[in-house]
């Protein structure tokens, strides 16, 4: 007997279903194992295939997923992986995002369950990213790429059936977001004036690592017409000045990303600015005065959460996005093109990033490394 | 509240409404199934003072049976 056959004589780790496409996807959609769309049946013979790209146990947890804190371990992460559609060498990032995603900081609780239409956006630095061909170019957020949509769709799996996120019971947004179904993008390391966003973190440029964000979905910055780095800084601060994100709300916790298109980047850049060159902008233009806020919000928020700062203070007082500068994220990405992108956060998170290790602690040049013999 | 309750204090939890599936698996994961559930109106947000106290009210008499029979 395979070590997973033996996995699967466990009670509840396996269901007899007949070989039949749609009558599969009728009883997982009736049980609720699905995001809607169809999925690829988990069969032991693929699930067995995708676990092949795991180095670790395959029963043991490595992490448990808010809110049900449900045990993620290789075994049902693969199954998800295979239900999302994911190539079998996709599965080491598939499993170090679960692992990054339940870091305590990250507040997956609050990320799942609140009334805020925030995703985990997962972002690949490194030469894993080249590798598995994930897209940090046109329409990068977009559809038209497998490792994007695959790896992003088996996280957002493994959350509603092992973390139990369920709409109107375990993920209570009031209207979600379509970055639930999938949220994963590479940054454009090569398209980029600036050191990558791993590497800026600390670890080395040739590491792999997974960073998570909770954050809304992306809006757009269109700048046509600057030719300055303060011009398109500019416009960029004005997008980011919004009354009702919940970064500007939380602003003493907030970490809100900025993400450059490559023709942007490369104007501020060309201007002399370094990437905290730029974050110290945004940072000082992106303040909105209490002036711009509804009444109650002002009272009953600004100045009751930080009578330091608001309480008794004049309406043209300004109210950051952050702490500090050095909070705003910013990554390049996407192809040719006058825009970037503000994402606002749900706030009351801090992003983590992880590096792809083997189970042995050595860094993984390549995802080739974890596939057993 | 769950750890309150299981170091034997007097607990629960005053949610809304739609929070009450939430609440009570949430009381499931972290076991202790039977921690009281006390339900107000929905909203909490974007209510007036008046609003506030009403709900008060509804949470308060429940509260205090709560107590009582902690205390028995």
């Amino acid at each position: 007997m395979s070590a997973l056959a033996a996995l699967l004589r466990n009670a509840g780790a396996s269901i007899e279903a007949t070989d039949d496409f749609e009558a599969i996807n009728e009883l997982y959609g009736e049980r609720g194992w699905s995001d809607g769309l169809p999925i690829v049946p988990p069969t032991a013979e693929r699930v067995e295939r995708m676990l092949a790209y795991c180095d670790r146990p395959w029963d043991q947890p490595v992490a448990t997923i808010a809110p049900r804190h449900g045990a993620a371990t290789p075994l049902r992460l693969a199954a998800n992986a295979v239900m999302a559609g994911c190539r079998p060498d996709y599965f080491p990032l598939v499993v170090l995002a679960i692992e990054t995603l339940c870091v305590e900081k990250f507040n997956l609780y609050g990320i799942q369950a609140t009334t805020h239409p925030c995703a985990p956006l997962i972002i690949i630095n490194g030469p894993v990213a080249k590798e598995l061909g994930i897209n940090s170019g046109h329409n990068a957020f977009g559809s038209g790429t497998r490792s994007n949509a695959a790896i992003g769709r088996a996280v957002r799996l493994a959350l509603l059936n092992i973390g139990g996120a369920i709409p109107g019971l375990g993920d209570m947004s009031t209207f979600g977001s379509p970055a639930k179904y999938s949220y994963c993008i590479a940054e454009n390391e090569a398209a980029s004036p600036w050191e990558p966003l791993h590497v800026e973190r600390g670890f080395p440029a040739d590491a792999s690592t997974v960073t998570v964000i909770g954050a809304e979905c992306p809006h757009n910055v269109n700048d046509h017409e600057s030719i300055t780095a303060e011009g398109i800084l500019t416009t960029i601060a004005g997008t980011m000045t919004t009354t009702g994100s919940n970064d500007v709300l939380c602003w003493d916790q907030a970490e809100p990303l900025v993400v450059l298109g490559p023709e942007h980047a490369a104007t501020v850049a060309g201007g002399g600015y370094s990437k905290a060159d730029a974050k110290r902008f945004l940072f000082e233009h992106a303040q909105l005065p209490l002036s711009r806020f509804a009444e109650r919000n002002v009272e009953r928020i600004l100045r009751k959460r930080y009578p330091d700062r608001f309480a008794g203070t004049a309406v043209d007082s300004l109210v950051p996005l952050a702490q500090s500068a050095d909070k705003l994220i910013v990554i390049v990405l996407g192809g040719a093109g006058k825009h970037s992108a503000f994402i606002p956060t749900f706030g009351l998170t801090s992003s983590v990033t992880r590096a792809l290790k083997l189970n042995d602690g050595r860094l993984a040049q390549s995802v080739k490394e974890f596939r057993r013999a | 509240m769950t750890e309150l309750r299981k170091r034997g204090l007097g607990a629960a939890v005053i949610c809304s409404g739609p929070f009450l599936k939430l609440g009570q698996a949430q009381a499931r994961v972290f076991g202790v199934p039977d921690l009281p559930m006390i339900v107000i109106p929905h909203p909490l947000g974007g209510i007036s003072l008046g609003e506030v106290r009403s709900r008060a009210e509804v949470a308060i008499p429940k509260v205090v049976d709560l107590l009582k029979e902690f205390a028995r």
